[in-house]
């Protein structure tokens, strides 16, 4: 079980994560949404003791009811693949380029299973299989460079299982490969967390996927958890009026003609992410916000239970 | 990959070909006579003139080329005037004393360089990255046999730890390390300097990449990670400028074996320039030679060896 | 804009060791060829500085005048093989083609000979000298430059200046003198000031193998050899000359790596 307590990450006065406060008990699969720069990367690299040396953390973080705050190196070295494992979002440039990618995958198996050359190698063939590799025994002899994005991805995710995690925090997993691979890639996470019991903590900002692969959703703007409540409840009838514009700007199954190379992301929203520098010391949505109230600006909305999810936004104080 | 080592070992026997005309050249055509130059003005017509034949000074330049050329293959190097035996015997005698200097060092140069390279990377931006930095900064100024002359201060002069020179052969080999100690150390301070450099900024590089990060990930020691992951992927460079050095390894094993008066051929070369022996003196500029351009073959060999990305491309 | 700190050390370091030797060429506390043997080994003071080596030699005096030589010599060496070697690499990028690839072979083979082996080559059949010396360290330098001028040479012909000057008929050869060697100034002056550094180390290793200056012409390589006979009564001997060494070299070596910092900004290095 993972706790975080008002977690927060900051760069001297940038503040990329504020006080998060969250818990991933095992079995849960929980997406997390927003646009670049709001903080999802962050909160993943935390989970895995990660984040960047120039960073401040604070608040709590506890793993299994062990104290994480403040923890070294070594501390998250013994966690790391055992306990929490993390896939990235560029598969192509992810693994080694000198090694076989059946070496990469049975190494952590030699190092913190204690398995012999051969047992890690059957083990590596296993998982391979379980993620599905195609041709898996020719595969494991192969260097990333002989394989396709897709084929990479697998490899990284057969990495991150092999040591039987017991959170698996995907970074935008899709968000690299072609369109016609994400869904499968997508679906196979959600079936494997379900198959393992394995938490999964989704980290996209494709909202389709996010849809298909998980039960619960957390909704970030600028480093703070705005929305937080059940997939399809939040998806359906979001109270925050970030995820209200966030849905609204889901990309059209017809793709739009795009804008200076650019996708067209988010339309609807006015404005653009402001630098982590930048933001208002209040709610982070003000100044882009349709319904903002005088005091948005300055005052940090509550989390509000809404009968089972939860929002920050003082427009829905007062029942609005 | 058949036609990339082709292609190579063409070019590599092309550049063979290529520094023997050189040496060849330097030694014979500028104006000068050798004749003179090794019996000295007060010699006698006549004596100039016999030695002249029997150097083959008279022949066309061609056919003294060639037959240099085809003699030194089957290991025909002339006879030295100086010590009157075969050049191939003295080159055969003094190797192993230069082999033995020029491998130690070598080693001793990659280890350093990579040991402290990688520590200094691992530190960036901290005092270990600094301290590395402006010791390797200084290395790079101070001459090999400045050094080595301040190593004999300290340790023969000074401490008496050591010998200040000289090799008594490898039938004692406790006495035959002791004596190659400071040599090498000489040798390979100054050389590991640019290296660890290199290693440095190579490593820095690759530890900006993706699958490094991954390698964390995987729950890998901070050690591990910087030796089995990022190391491998730092070598490219690395390992050009270990073939680029051994130019300057060989021209400091030559400094150094006259530092430390070891009967190598760095000491012969210099015998043979002081006696006036030129057959001698060509064919030891030639074996150096051939050793630069071997080395830099091998370089060539080692990245497929290294990247098997290259494999598919070469 | 910030200059960055191994330029100014750079600069500094170049400084003293050039105004040493050019106050040589006016002045040196001593005459620095004047014996005086029953003064020799004398401990510095307020007339020998830093003493007097075993002929009664004022040492102060043969360091600047060693200066002198070291930069002389340094000097005409990288100004010949620069010259050369710029000019070979203009040359190739010029024609291009086959003229190219063979400047550029020959160029490899160049690099199979360090400094020393070509200078024990000249020393074999000429005997040595100073001049040798010079010659074996411009012939190291030509395909250095070749190299770095062609480089440089090569992005500067796609250039669209230079597109002009074609299109208004100018041939290869005047292209080259009037826009390509002015746009490759900055990459060759910041070669030349760091194969200067290593110019110094060369002269002084050929000097010390008795390969360069001879007697009594003093450099700082050969009052090293001289000292190293020396070492048990006066091991001083061999520390100054070598720490001038060090420091002219590092001087230049960080200056080369200071300009190109100023001048490349496409390199923005991990220092």
């Amino acid at each position: 079980m993972f706790e975080l307590d008002q977690l927060s990450v900051s760069f001297g006065t940038a503040t990329a994560l504020r006080e998060a406060t969250l818990t991933i008990r095992p079995g849960d699969r929980l997406g997390v949404v927003g646009e670049s720069g709001s903080g999802k990367t962050m909160l993943g690299l935390s989970l895995m003791g990660m984040a960047p040396d120039a960073a401040q953390v604070t608040g709590r973080l506890t793993v299994d009811g062990q104290e994480m705050t403040g923890a070294g190196e070594a501390d998250w070295q013994r966690l790391r693949a055992r306990k929490v494992a993390m896939i990235f979002q560029e598969p192509m440039s992810a693994l080694n380029p000198l090694r076989r990618v059946g070496d990469t995958v049975a190494d952590p198996l030699r190092i913190h299973m204690g398995l012999s050359a051969a047992e890690a190698d059957a083990r590596a063939l296993d998982l391979f299989r379980e993620v599905g590799m195609p041709d898996p025994e020719a595969r494991l002899r192969q260097f990333p460079h002989e394989m396709s994005g897709g084929q990479r991805q697998r490899v990284l995710i057969a990495l991150a299982l092999a040591c039987d995690p017991a959170l698996l925090i995907a970074d935008e997993p899709t968000t690299a490969l072609d369109a016609n691979i994400r869904l499968r890639i997508t679906d196979l996470l959600a079936r494997l967390a379900d198959q393992r019991g394995m938490a999964l903590l989704f980290i996209s900002h494709d909202l389709a996927a996010v849809a298909r692969a998980t039960t619960e959703i957390a909704v970030m703007y600028g480093g703070d958890i705005v929305e937080r409540g059940a997939t399809p409840a939040v998806l359906k009838d979001p109270a925050h009026p970030y995820t209200r514009g966030l849905l609204g700007a889901r990309p059209d199954p017809a793709p739009q003609p795009r804008r200076n190379g650019k996708r067209p992301r988010l339309p609807t929203i006015p404005g653009t992410v402001p630098a982590l520098g930048d933001l208002a010391p209040g709610c982070r949505f003000s100044g882009r916000c349709p319904v903002e109230l005088a005091h948005c600006a300055t005052v940090r909305p509550e989390m509000r239970d809404l009968g089972g999810r939860f929002a920050a936004c003082h427009a829905l104080e007062g029942g609005a | 990959m058949g036609y990339f080592l082709l292609r190579r070992s063409v070019g590599f026997i092309l550049t063979l070909f290529a520094v023997s005309v050189v040496v060849f050249a330097v030694m014979n055509v500028l104006p000068g006579d050798p004749a003179l130059t090794i019996l000295g003005l007060d010699a006698t017509e006549d004596a100039l003139a016999a030695l002249r034949d029997q150097l083959g000074l008279n022949d066309p330049l061609l056919t003294r080329y060639w037959s240099w050329v085809t003699n030194a293959l089957t290991g025909d190097f002339g006879v030295s005037h100086s010590f009157r035996v075969p050049v191939a015997g003295l080159i055969a005698e003094r190797l192993p004393m230069t082999i033995s200097l020029a491998v130690s060092g070598m080693i001793f140069t990659v280890v350093l360089a990579l040991v402290l390279g990688i520590a200094a990377a691992a530190n960036h931006r901290k005092a270990g990255d600094w301290g590395i930095m402006f010791v390797s900064q200084l290395g790079i100024a101070v001459p090999a046999f400045w050094l080595a002359m301040l190593l004999v201060l300290v340790f023969a002069v000074n401490l008496r730890w050591l010998p200040p020179g000289g090799f008594p052969g490898w039938s004692d080999p406790v006495a035959a390390m002791r004596a190659l100690i400071l040599p090498t150390v000489a040798l390979a301070l100054v050389q590991s300097s640019v290296l660890a450099r290199v290693t440095r900024s190579s490593a820095l590089e690759v530890m900006r990449q993706d699958y490094v990060r991954t390698a964390r990930a995987s729950g890998f020691s901070r050690r591990r990670v910087l030796w089995r992951h990022v190391l491998p992927n730092a070598l490219v460079p690395i390992v050009t400028i270990v073939g680029m050095q051994f130019a300057a390894l060989v021209t400091g094993t030559i400094v150094i074996e006259n530092v430390f008066y070891l009967p190598g051929l760095g000491r012969l070369i210099f015998q043979s320039i002081a006696n006036r022996d030129l057959p001698t003196v060509q064919a030891l500029v030639m074996l150096f030679a051939a050793i630069v351009v071997t080395a830099n073959f091998i370089v060539d060999l080692l990245y497929v060896v290294i990247d098997p990305r290259l494999k598919a491309r070469a | 804009m910030k200059l960055p700190v191994n330029l100014l050390i750079g600069a500094v370091l170049v400084a003293l060791v050039l105004g040493a030797a050019a106050l040589s060429l006016l002045w040196t506390p001593h005459d620095f060829t004047q014996l005086n043997v029953r003064n020799k080994f004398a401990a510095p003071d307020a007339t020998y500085w830093l003493g007097t080596d075993q002929l009664g030699r004022d040492l102060v005096s043969q360091l600047t005048a060693g200066a002198r030589n070291s930069m002389a010599v340094a000097l005409a060496a990288v100004l010949l093989g620069g010259s050369i070697g710029t000019a070979l690499g203009l040359l190739a990028a010029a024609i291009g083609g086959w003229v190219e690839d063979l400047v550029m072979r020959i160029a490899d083979i160049g690099f199979a000979f360090p400094a020393l082996l070509f200078a024990i080559m000249l020393a074999a059949v000429f005997g040595p000298s100073l001049t040798n010396a010079v010659l074996a360290i411009a012939f190291i330098n030509i395909p250095v430059f070749a190299r770095v001028a062609r480089a440089a040479a090569n992005q500067v012909w796609t250039r669209e200046y230079v597109a002009a000057a074609r299109a208004a008929g100018l041939n290869r050869f005047a292209i080259s003198k009037d826009h390509i060697l002015p746009n490759i100034a900055a990459p060759v002056i910041v070669q030349a000031t760091i194969e200067f550094a290593v110019a110094i180390l060369a002269e002084a290793a050929l000097s010390y193998l008795g390969l360069g200056a001879q007697p009594p012409s003093p450099t700082w390589g050969r009052m090293l050899s001289e000292a190293q006979t020396l070492m048990y009564q006066a091991p001083q001997l061999a520390v100054y000359p070598g720490l001038c060494i060090v420091a002219a070299v590092m001087g230049f070596g960080l200056l080369g790596d200071g300009l190109r910092d100023v001048t490349d900004p496409r390199l923005v290095r991990e220092r």
